[in-house]
C-alpha cells in the first residue's frame, strides 16, 4: 500500500467522474482510498438528464470529524477534494481539513477548486469567495484549477502565454500558502484548434512551465478528475519534480482518452464522436500498471 | 466489458458491501455501477457508537434506480446489505423489472439478514426476500445457514433437512451457495463448511480451515467474485459449478492470508474495538493481483452432501 487518501468528491452510479474517476486509478496504483461522496447521482449532468441527491453538510462533517478522525484516528497521507455543491458543506469540510493539517505534519492537501468551466459557473456564486478564503488560509500542496477557475480566482483573463504567466503569478501573490499550482485545459486563441495547454508553477521558485497537448477532438467528462488523481499519485510520494509529474500524468491521461475515443468509435460506429460521456477506465487498467512514456516537452513560460 | 449494477452499503473507511465488491470486480474487467444504500464512516463491527453517516431513503433509491434503468445495459445484478424493508423492496422492484425486460441478465441475491441466530435487519425484510427468492427471477443466492433457515421458515439441523431445503429453493433458484453451515451439521469446529448446489446436480460440501480472527466483508467479496465466475460459466454454457466455487474460495483464502500477513502479530479483531478492527480490514488493495489468478492451489471440495 502506498498510503492513505481521503477523497471528497461526487459519486455517480453510472460512469466515471468525481470519486468514480479518481478511486479506481488510485486503488489500482496501490492507494487505500477512503471516499466520501458529496452527492450521489445516477450519472453526471452532461448526459442532459440525471437524478439523485446531495449529502447534507452535517453528514459530511460527522463522518469526517466524529467517524474518521475521532473515532478511528486515521492518519491520512493526502486529502483530495473536488465537486462540493453546497456552500455550507464546503465551509464545514474545509474547517476540518484545516484542523487535520495542523495535527498531521506532512499531510498533503490537493484541491480542485471546482467552480465551473468554459466561462460558466456551475456552483452557487457564494462558492467563489469561499474558495478564495480556503486557498488563502489553508496550507495547500497542490491546486488544479482549469482556465475558467484560475481566471475567476485571480481576476486575470488568459488570452496568450503572457497573460497565462500573469495569471499564475497573480495566483502566487494572492495565495502564498499554496505550494504548487497547475492550470489545466487552457485554450489559447492562437492555438485553439491544435492543442490544450497545461501549465505548472511552484511558489518557491516561481518558475512556470507549460505543455502543449494535441487535441483529440472530443469532450471527455471526468478527464480533469482523473488528472488530479494521477497528479496525486505522481507527486505525493515526493520523489518527482512538478514538471515531470505533470508530464507523466498528462501522458497517461492522453493514453486513456485515446483508447476511450477508439472504443467509442468502434462501439458507436461513429466517424468522430464529439462528446464522450464515460471514460473507459476499466479497459485501461493495463495502462495504469506501468509508468507511461513521457510524451511532451516542457516549455518555459 | 460486462457491466454490473450493485445495490448495497458504502463505507468511507474499510472494505465491506460495495467497497469489498467493487475493486475486485473492476480488476476482473467489470464496469461496476454502485447504488449506495447507506454512506457510513465505517462498518458496524467498530461499535454502534462509532457509526456516522446516513441511510438513503426509499425515494433516494428510487431516484437512482430510475436514473440508471434508462441505460438498460446491465449484464449482471447484485444486491447485498440493505438496512430496511423499504430498501429491499425498492431494489427488488427495479431488479425484477430489469430481469423481466432482459432474461439473460444474471441476478445474484445475497439475502443479508443476520448470522449465528441473530437478526441484524428489520424482521419485515424476511417476507420480502422470500417473495424475491420464489419469483423465479433470481439466478444465484448466497445465504448463510441462519439466513437459509429464515427464508425456509424452519430450522435446519441435519443434512437431510438441508437437502430438503435446497430442493425446495431449487424450484425457483438455479444456483445456491450456503456460505457457512452451522457447526452442528458437521460436528467439527476447526473448519468452515459451505454447501454449493446447482439445480439438477448433487450438492457439494466444501471444507475450509478456520482462520481465528474476525473478518468483515468476506461474504460481500465472496458474492462479487462468485457472480463473476458464474456469469462466465453461464456464458460458456458450462456446468462447472463446484470448480467455480472452489476457485472463489481459493481467491478469498489468499486474500485472508495476505490480510493476516499485513496485520501485526497476535492481533485479533474483536467487535467494538476500533483499533484492532482497523487492522483486520481486508487488504483489498494489496490483493490486486490475486483476483484474476487462473489456478487454484487448494482443493476445498470435501464430499457430496
Amino acid at each position: 500500500m502506498k498510503g492513505k487518501i481521503l477523497s471528497i468528491q461526487s459519486h455517480v452510479v453510472h460512469g466515471y467522474v468525481g470519486n468514480k474517476a479518481a478511486t479506481f486509478p488510485l486503488q489500482y496504483k496501490g492507494w487505500d482510498v477512503d471516499a466520501i461522496n458529496t452527492v450521489q447521482f445516477s450519472n453526471h449532468p452532461g448526459y442532459g438528464h440525471f437524478s439523485g441527491f446531495r449529502s447534507t453538510p452535517e453528514e459530511l462533517e460527522e463522518i469526517i470529524e466524529k467517524g474518521l478522525l475521532k473515532g478511528l484516528d486515521i492518519k491520512y497521507d493526502a486529502v483530495i477534494t473536488g465537486y462540493l455543491p453546497s456552500v455550507e458543506g464546503l465551509s464545514r469540510v474545509w474547517k476540518l481539513i484545516k484542523r487535520m493539517e495542523e495535527s498531521t505534519p506532512g499531510l498533503k492537501v490537493i484541491v480542485d477548486p471546482v467552480l465551473g468551466d468554459n466561462g460558466r459557473l456551475y456552483v452557487p456564486e457564494e462558492t467563489v469567495p469561499i474558495y478564495r478564503d480556503i486557498l488563502k488560509q489553508s496550507r495547500v500542496f497542490l491546486a488544479t484549477p482549469n482556465q475558467f477557475e484560475i481566471e475567476t480566482l485571480t481576476g486575470v483573463a488568459i488570452t496568450d502565454q503572457k497573460t497565462l504567466k500573469a495569471s499564475i503569478d497573480r495566483f502566487h501573490e494572492l495565495y502564498p500558502r499554496v505550494d504548487n499550482v497547475i492550470a489545466t485545459s487552457v485554450v489559447l486563441p492562437a492555438l485553439k484548434d491544435v492543442c490544450l495547454i497545461s501549465a505548472c508553477s511552484d511558489y518557491e521558485t516561481r518558475s512556470a512551465f507549460f505543455f502543449e497537448v494535441p487535441k483529440i477532438g472530443a469532450h471527455f467528462s471526468g478527464s480533469g478528475d482523473l488528472l488530479s488523481a494521477l497528479l496525486l499519485d505522481a507527486l505525493v510520494p515526493g520523489q518527482q519534480d512538478l514538471v515531470t509529474a505533470l508530464n507523466k500524468s498528462l501522458s497517461l491521461v492522453e493514453s486513456i482518452l485515446q483508447r476511450t475515443y477508439e472504443l467509442n468509435e468502434l462501439a458507436l460506429k461513429l466517424e468522430s464522436p464529439k462528446k464522450i460521456n464515460d471514460l473507459k477506465l476499466i479497459e485501461c487498467r493495463d495502462l495504469l500498471k506501468v509508468d507511461p512514456p513521457l510524451k511532451y516537452t516542457p516549455q518555459q513560460l | 466489458m460486462p457491466r454490473l449494477l450493485a445495490t448495497q452499503s458504502h463505507v468511507v473507511h474499510g472494505y465491506v458491501g460495495n467497497k469489498a465488491a467493487t475493486f475486485p470486480l473492476q480488476c476482473l474487467g467489470w464496469d461496476v455501477d454502485c447504488v449506495n444504500s447507506v454512506q457510513f464512516s465505517n462498518h458496524t463491527g467498530y461499535g454502534a457508537d462509532l457509526i456516522f453517516g446516513s441511510i438513503a431513503s426509499e425515494k433516494d433509491l428510487e431516484l437512482l434506480l430510475t436514473g440508471v434503468s434508462d441505460f438498460d445495459d446491465y449484464d449482471a445484478l447484485l444486491s447485498g446489505y440493505l438496512p430496511t424493508d423499504a430498501a429491499v423492496s425498492t431494489m427488488g422492484r427495479f431488479y425484477t423489472q430489469m430481469k423481466q425486460k432482459n432474461a439473460s441478465v444474471i441476478w445474484l441475491l445475497d439475502p443479508v439478514m443476520g448470522d449465528d441466530g441473530q437478526l441484524y435487519v428489520n424482521e419485515n425484510v424476511v417476507p420480502i426476500y422470500r417473495a424475491l427468492v420464489s419469483s423465479s427471477l433470481v439466478d444465484v443466492m448466497t445465504p448463510n445457514h441462519f439466513e437459509l433457515e429464515l427464508l425456509y421458515g424452519s430450522n435446519i439441523s441435519n443434512k437431510n433437512e438441508l437437502k430438503s431445503a435446497l430442493a425446495h429453493f431449487h424450484k425457483t433458484v438455479p444456483a445456491i451457495v450456503v456460505t457457512s453451515c452451522s457447526r452442528d451439521l458437521f460436528e467439527d469446529g476447526s473448519h468452515i463448511y459451505c454447501v454449493a448446489s446447482l439445480r439438477g446436480t448433487r450438492p457439494v460440501v466444501f471444507r475450509i480451515p478456520v482462520i481465528d480472527s474476525y473478518f468483515t466483508g468476506v461474504g460481500d467479496m465472496f458474492s462479487a467474485l462468485l457472480l463473476d465466475r458464474l456469469y462466465r460459466m453461464f456464458e460458456a454454457g458450462r456446468r462447472t459449478f463446484a470448480e467455480e466455487v472452489n476457485h472463489v474460495l481459493n481467491v478469498l483464502h489468499n486474500v485472508l492470508e495476505l490480510t493476516l500477513k499485513h496485520s501485526p502479530k497476535n492481533v485479533k479483531a474483536v467487535m467494538g474495538q476500533p483499533k484492532e478492527m482497523k487492522q483486520m480490514e481486508l487488504r483489498t488493495i494489496e490483493s490486486r493481483d490475486l483476483y484474476d489468478r487462473k489456478s487454484s492451489a487448494h482443493n476445498f471440495i470435501y464430499k457430496p452432501l
